[in-house]
């Protein structure tokens, strides 16, 4: 079976109009196309749709810093990153809801640079842009898709993908690898037995590698069995967003929905008793904490 | 109550517990935690694995006062298997995000004014080395929850971290501390986002050397933080001194906490830009070489005075974009 790591490019491809693709050009701005070059962002269009594409291009280093290789996203990617997302709301800032350009992230990386340099300057701060970022446009209308086609790894699937209204992942059978960290690593950092691990993965999506324990978690919406796929299927989700977001229903798109999906799907059945025991807390509280209704406010 | 309150105000932060922290940084006797362990909400996933849940899963979180100021307060306690983010423990930093602006908008439906204890805070003291490997997968989901959640309370309710304690504050929720208004910092604090011995193991000892500690703080160290202004303010390891910087800016006007922000914006993103181009083909091999950047002489005397002399004397990265001031 054919796999797609390390070619975000053919798979931008497969997703938007033939030769429609325009490289480091965002919202209309110019993007210098030497800076980051394994951080692909681009505009496109999708069905005659203008679409802002996000993608990791595994096939370039960084020459300017050591640990940017294969897929890995260091201080200037997120930056970068972060940077389209903006311009791409810059773009669309005077347009209603409905006309808000979608964002397609394509998403293929083994995680964020692990190197001195990026400790030094903070490499934090490129992944939280870039998620902020991310999650200001989708509040703002954008509907954004994450089509995960390799590797949606730890930390680069924070900082590329889980801000998304939705995400879409090619199923197992693609080498798909969705994981904080492999079985044998988890095994060996907390000197947990590797048999009782494999056991307990069977049964529970909470820690083990795999599409369909994130499915089961709630953390990939919607899983794409076949490469000619992906594209109605972005296609349906984006229609699918902007619905819901025009009826002002923000909850049921992001990080808050898949919470939700993963308490239905009963990956996630303890947060259900979380949310439950804490608001009914929070309002006994809330006279203590706030006054009550009748107080007025101080002169 | 109040005296116990009193002794923890002159004890080192670094060496009080998740509870103790955020009742103390709060007004005394105002804090009343939600959630807490006699409800017996644990992990249900550690057991299975022969591993000891505990009744708070690791996390506090409760309102209270710190000042004039309602705050929302959410304390790590990294004793317990390293502060790391599980599902309850994840949900529950969620939940509290979530009620601070439920608060706000409580507090705005009833026509009270920020200046007047009309303007609630969110606090949130990190000591935690980010995902709970034993539940890995909900961990991480839950970083993308709280970041969703920071960008709702942006703008309608400030957000001021802390970071003092033992572990400091490592991966994803690295980046979190890297997203609230105002963040505190101590010597002992540090924060990050991939720790020294996994850089040291990923890629060996010659990219990074965790054994050494003295390379561990200059590198993500607060008095590092501070010198590249990821770090607002730092403050001695003391209780008191965390809450009264806490208090102090939780009382500022909304605008002037955002102000401090470092990530949020484009201007933002292109101002950490150029603070990356200064690191670009090997220049930086150590923090200090940006220390000297940023025009500080005397650096040993910088590292070993005490805060006080370091805040007077340090010289900051001068925030600015591209092409500015370089």
């Amino acid at each position: 079976m054919i796999n797609f790591y390390g070619r975000g490019r053919d798979a931008i491809e497969l997703i938007v109009d033939e030769g429609s693709f325009e490289e480091n050009v965002c919202g209309g701005e110019k993007i210098d196309p030497e800076f980051a070059e394994s951080a692909l962002v681009g505009t496109a269009t999708i069905s005659g749709e203008i679409v802002t594409v996000i993608a990791n291009d595994a096939g370039f280093a960084n020459p300017h810093f050591r640990m940017v290789y294969a897929g890995l996203m260091g201080l200037e990617e997120g930056l970068k990153m972060a940077y389209a997302v903006y311009l791409t709301i810059k773009a669309d800032k005077d347009k209603p809801l409905a006309e808000k350009r979608p964002i397609i992230l394509v998403v293929d990386t083994p995680g964020m640079s692990p190197g001195k340099v990026e400790e030094i300057i903070g490499i934090y701060k490129s992944t939280g842009a870039y998620q902020l970022a991310s999650a200001e446009a989708r509040r703002l209308g954008h509907p954004i898709v994450a089509m995960v086609i390799g590797r949606a790894i730890s930390g680069g699937f924070l900082c590329h993908g889980l801000q998304a209204d939705r995400i879409l992942a090619l199923s197992d059978m693609f080498g798909t690898m969705i994981h904080v960290m492999p079985l044998i690593g988890i095994a060996r950092v907390t000197k947990i037995n590797i048999m009782l691990l494999e056991e307990l993965a069977e049964s529970n999506p909470v820690f083990a590698a795999g599409v369909s324990h994130f499915y089961n978690l709630g953390g990939v919406d919607g899983i794409v069995e076949e490469v000619e796929d992906m594209r109605a299927s972005i296609e349906t989700q984006i229609a699918e967003i902007r619905r819901l977001k025009a009826g002002g229903e923000h909850d049921k798109v992001g990080p808050w929905s898949r919470l939700m999906s993963g308490i239905r799907r009963g990956g996630r059945k303890t947060s259900e008793k979380v949310i439950e025991l804490m608001e009914e807390e929070f309002e006994k509280a809330l006279p203590c904490w706030l006054g009550g209704e009748d107080d007025e406010p101080t002169p | 109550m109040d005296d116990r309150w009193n002794r923890m105000q002159d004890l080192p932060f670094s060496r009080l517990n998740a509870r103790e922290r955020a009742v103390a940084i709060c007004n005394p006797g105002s804090f009343n935690e939600l959630l807490c362990p006699r409800s017996k909400l644990t992990s249900p996933h550690l057991p299975a694995m022969g591993q000891t849940p505990q009744f708070d899963d690791g996390i506090v979180v409760g309102l209270g006062k710190a000042g004039k100021t309602p705050v929302v307060v959410v304390s790590q306690e990294s004793r317990f298997v390293g502060g790391g983010v599980g599902e309850v423990h994840g949900t529950k930093m969620v939940m509290a995000i979530r009620l601070a602006l439920r608060g706000q908008r409580i507090l705005e439906s009833r026509g009270r004014s920020p200046g007047d204890g009309g303007q609630v805070a969110l606090v949130i003291s990190f000591d935690t080395g980010g995902v709970r490997l034993q539940e890995a997968n909900a961990g991480l989901l839950a970083h993308s929850e709280v970041m969703d959640a920071f960008q709702a309370a942006r703008g309608k309710v400030p957000i001021i971290g802390v970071v003092g304690g033992t572990v400091g504050c490592f991966g994803g929720m690295g980046f979190v501390a890297s997203s609230v208004d105002v963040l505190i910092m101590s010597d002992v604090g540090r924060l990050g986002l991939t720790g020294p011995g996994v850089i040291e193991e990923v890629v060996g000892t010659e990219e990074f050397d965790a054994a050494n500690r003295a390379l561990v703080w200059r590198t993500t160290g607060g008095r590092h933080r501070f010198i590249t202004r990821d770090a607002d303010f730092i403050v001695e390891d003391a209780m008191k001194a965390f809450r009264e910087k806490v208090s102090e800016v939780a009382g500022w006007p909304l605008k002037k906490i955002s102000e401090k922000r470092i990530i949020g914006t484009e201007e933002m993103v292109l101002e950490q830009m150029r603070l990356v181009g200064l690191a670009a083909n090997d220049k930086i091999q150590d923090s200090w070489d940006l220390w000297r950047q940023f025009g500080n002489k005397d650096i040993e005397y910088l590292w070993d005075s005490d805060v006080s002399e370091f805040t007077a004397h340090a010289k900051r990265w001068p925030r600015g974009r591209i092409g500015e001031r370089d």
